[in-house]
Order: structure tokens, then C-alpha cells, then sequence
């Protein structure tokens, strides 16, 4: 038993510590509702509305992108998510070069509501240089819940 | 800055300036405006300089009406939406607002109302609310009632259609009021039966209507701005007096000059529509001839045509409705013929 338990533990360590090993991937997010996972290895930050935004929008009915190689700054409108409740207008989390769109949004919006932080994420978003400075002004997943919170006791 | 190969027309990312600001127009004492101008240009950019400048934590209210248009919403398709001949005949003009939402018509007879609060406290049922009360219970209208969609109903016929923005830490309800609109001017340049033309983006879902007039003969601008005034400073207990406002008073205010300029561009009105597909066929007297278009941002990615395939290729990379710049002189007599007709059929 005692055995089995231990073997179970290392197997899991054992997987957590190979991604570690090779990059770190630091989450943030914005007040907005927008959130950042950001790979220090690749310098890419991938971009998407928060489950708690996805929920507070309704059925997401059309996702417009900003084109791919356009210049972003932090803060900067780039783009808008509407739903049958409203247009919200999306801000970039970090400044950067915009590498990817997500193509699949396009043709199927819903996946925003279906998986925000996964297959429904909008933009890849290549760092520029003040980067660690930028995401340190984002809010941290406990600060970030503790914003929803505040909002919804409103 | 940003450098965007397609339109950013609707994106706010200039710095905002403000130097001299008549009082009328100042957001830091004045929480209510009512606009004297009819310029759907200039009232949809005081809309949206209120969201971008009012103190974050305070309610604010702003009432319009405009000369004829069609207001399109941000992700529309114009030609899947309107008839764009018919209103062009009539003298309408064509706009594309910044919310969210399907295409309504605006005259002189439909004044619109708009419910700025910050985002964390917005309530669309409250707002919502704040217009059936002005018009249920100031203005007597008894019948009226706010449906599941969150508009305003006369029985089982819309008064009032609404959109909903949200930007940053402020949010805004904005709605039409029909009081005495050309219902038939509506219905000219809201029809359009291009069955064939496949658009992405956000479809109008079309309601039957009717203005208040019908239910108050009385109902008129003035009385329903009196009564949302009222409305609004109970809900939120505001004692400020409301700011009449028009051009004048935004001379010295870039954002809006900006944004009037703004709106009025190809790029705005037809360059921000989505993707789409439209298949187009006609007989002429020497065959018959289909044309299939592919579109984004307003200009032909691709086209195709069996009959002319010299044609369809001269129509990639140009504005879809207009195909400016195509070499007409260079064309075949067929070739002209159905560029013509092309050119109505759009």
C-alpha cells in the first residue's frame, strides 16, 4: 500500500518537473477580465477572456481579432467580443507583436464559452522588451478572484 | 500604436485631449445631456467620448435623435442588412455604431436614450426599468412593459430596441424609442432579400414595431426626454441640472472630431464588415452567367465565373459594391454587361 502511494507520488513529481524544467509559464490577469499565460522560454504570451467574463457575457456570438503582425501596446483596445448581451471591448494584457489569431473562433465563437482559458483563446501575443514589468502589474490569479469577488458583491 | 492592416475605426486608442471644454460639455460636473444636434456623426461620438471621459463611479444619461439613418451594429454586414439603393433614394445615411446588436432606423421621430454606469455596478434590468417607469408612469402610457429581451413593448409590438457596450470599468444601455417614426420609410430601407449572400458576424432579428403615438397621440420628443430626465435622477438621486449640448460646445474637444471624421469613412461603415460569401446569377441574352464572391473587411478575396473568368479575377482586391478602380474601358461588350449588372446586384 504504502508502496503503491509512494511510486504514484514520484510518477507525479516526475511529470510536473520535466515542463518546469523547461520553461515557466506565468498566468495573469487584467482587471478588464482578460488573461495572459506567458512562456518565458518562447517570449509568447496566449491571451483569452477569463472564465468569469465568458459567464458574465452570455452566449458569445461574434469575436473580432486583431490581423496578425500588428503592433500592440498594453491596455490597447485590439479587438471586441460580442455577445447577445453586449459588445466588451478587449485590451491587451502585454505590449508585443500579435504571432497567432485563433482561426477556429471565426467560424465557431462558442468555444469562448465552452473552454475561455483553453480552445477558446484569442490572440498569441510575442513580448516586446518591458514585458516583466508589464505582467508585474497584472493582478495574480488570488488578487484576480478577489476583483470578481468585489465586482459580484456590488 | 498600433498598425492594423484592416479597420480600427471603432477602436479608441488615441490619447484623449482636452483643452477648452464649454461647461455644457464637461463630464465632471454635468451628468445628463440632452444633444440639439441631428447628427447621427456627432451623437454617436458624444456617446461614446461619455463612456471614455465619465468619472468611473457615476451614472450618467444622454438623449439623441437623429436625421434619417440606418445604424447598422459593430459586427454587421450592411449589405445583407440594408437596401442600400432604397436608401440611398430616400436620402438615408448609412452608420456603423460601436455597440453591439442588430440594424435599427433612426428619424426625427425616434429619440434615443443611453444609461452610462460603471461596469461593476451595471444592471440591465435597472436601466431597463429606468425607461419603463419614464414611460409607464410619467408618461402615462399604462400598456407598456419590458419584455424578456429587455425592450419595450406595447402589447406584443416593440416600442424600443436596445444594445449593450461594455469598455474598460464603464458600461452603457442604449435604446431607440419609436414615438412617431416613418414606419414605412423603416421598412423601405430595413429590406433586403439577398438570401444568396452568406455572411459571419451577428444578424438583426427583425421584431414588429410600433410608435408610442399610437397608444398616446400626444407622445412627443420633448415630453419623453422631460420623463427619462426624471426617470433617471430618482433611480440614481442625481439633482444635476441636464446639459443641452451640440457641436459648438465639442469644437476643442479632439476625441470627438476625431471620432465624427472617423465614422464617416469607408473604412468604418463598409470596411469593418465580416467575412462572407455571395453567390450571384443572371440570365443575359447571350447565357447565363454566375459569379461567386468571396469578402472580408469589404474588399473581394477571391471570385469566380465559369462565363467570365477574366472578369472575376479583375474583381480581387476590390471594394466589394463599388469595385473601384476596375479598368471598365478594358472590358468586352459581355464583360460590361455584367459588370453593370454586378454593380446593382451587390
Amino acid at each position: 500500500m504504502l508502496a503503491r502511494v509512494a511510486s504514484r507520488s514520484l510518477a507525479a513529481s516526475a511529470r510536473l518537473r520535466l515542463p518546469l524544467a523547461r520553461t515557466i509559464v506565468t498566468k495573469k490577469y487584467t482587471k478588464e477580465h482578460e488573461l495572459i499565460a506567458y512562456d518565458s522560454d518562447t517570449r509568447t504570451g496566449t491571451m483569452s477572456i477569463s472564465d468569469y467574463a465568458q459567464k458574465s457575457l452570455g452566449q458569445v456570438a461574434f469575436v473580432e481579432l486583431p490581423s496578425v503582425g500588428a503592433d500592440v501596446a498594453q491596455e490597447e483596445n485590439i479587438g471586441t467580443v460580442e455577445s447577445t448581451k453586449a459588445a466588451s471591448d478587449i485590451y491587451a494584457p502585454i505590449s508585443g507583436k500579435v504571432v497567432a489569431i485563433n482561426e477556429e473562433l471565426s467560424s465557431n465563437p462558442g468555444l469562448i464559452n465552452k473552454d475561455p482559458e483553453g480552445a477558446g483563446w484569442l490572440v498569441k501575443i510575442e513580448a516586446g522588451s518591458s514585458v516583466e514589468k508589464e505582467l508585474d502589474a497584472l493582478l495574480t490569479e488570488e488578487e484576480y478572484t478577489a476583483h470578481c469577488e468585489s465586482e459580484d458583491a456590488h | 500604436m498600433a498598425m492594423l492592416s484592416h479597420a480600427r475605426c471603432l477602436r479608441a486608442s488615441s490619447p484623449i485631449i482636452r483643452r477648452r471644454i464649454s461647461t455644457a460639455a464637461d463630464p465632471s460636473t454635468r451628468q445628463i445631456f440632452v444633444s440639439k444636434s441631428t447628427s447621427p456623426h456627432f451623437n454617436l461620438s458624444i456617446e461614446d467620448w461619455l463612456l471614455k471621459t465619465a468619472p468611473r463611479d457615476q451614472p450618467a444619461l444622454f438623449l439623441y435623435r437623429n436625421a434619417p439613418s440606418v445604424i447598422i451594429g459593430r459586427n454587421q454586414n450592411p449589405w445583407k442588412e440594408v437596401n442600400l439603393a432604397a436608401m440611398q433614394a430616400l436620402g438615408f445615411q448609412l452608420v456603423r455604431r460601436r455597440s453591439g446588436g442588430g440594424t435599427v432606423f433612426h428619424d426625427l421621430g425616434n429619440t434615443n436614450f443611453s444609461i452610462h454606469l460603471p461596469r461593476a455596478s451595471f444592471d440591465r434590468a435597472r436601466t431597463g426599468r429606468v425607461i419603463e417607469h419614464a414611460v409607464r408612469n410619467i408618461m402615462g402610457v399604462y400598456d407598456a412593459r419590458t419584455n424578456a429581451r429587455n425592450d419595450l413593448c406595447v402589447g406584443d409590438m416593440k416600442v424600443s430596441g436596445s444594445a449593450y457596450k461594455i469598455a474598460g470599468t464603464r458600461a452603457y444601455h442604449h435604446g431607440t424609442m419609436l414615438i412617431a417614426t416613418r414606419l414605412d420609410s423603416l421598412g423601405d430601407a430595413l429590406r433586403n432579400d439577398k438570401i444568396k449572400m452568406l455572411t459571419k458576424g451577428v444578424a438583426s432579428v427583425r421584431s414588429p414595431v410600433c410608435n408610442l403615438r399610437q397608444w398616446k397621440p400626444d407622445a412627443s420628443h420633448e415630453q419623453f426626454v422631460q420623463a427619462a430626465v426624471e426617470s433617471f435622477r430618482q433611480e440614481f438621486d442625481v439633482e444635476r441640472e441636464p446639459a443641452f449640448i451640440d457641436e459648438g460646445d465639442f469644437q476643442d474637444v479632439q476625441q470627438v472630431r476625431q471620432s465624427i471624421d472617423e465614422l464617416q469613412t469607408w473604412e468604418c461603415v463598409y470596411g469593418q464588415t465580416p467575412e462572407f460569401t455571395h453567390s450571384l446569377a443572371q440570365d443575359f441574352s447571350w447565357g447565363a452567367v454566375t459569379v461567386d464572391i468571396h469578402s472580408k473587411h469589404g474588399v473581394i478575396l477571391d471570385a469566380s465565373s465559369d462565363a467570365c473568368p477574366d472578369l472575376a479575377s479583375k474583381l480581387v482586391g476590390r471594394r466589394y459594391g463599388t469595385l473601384d478602380g476596375l479598368d471598365v474601358a478594358a472590358l468586352s461588350t459581355q464583360e460590361r454587361e455584367v459588370y453593370d449588372w454586378l454593380l446593382r446586384a451587390m
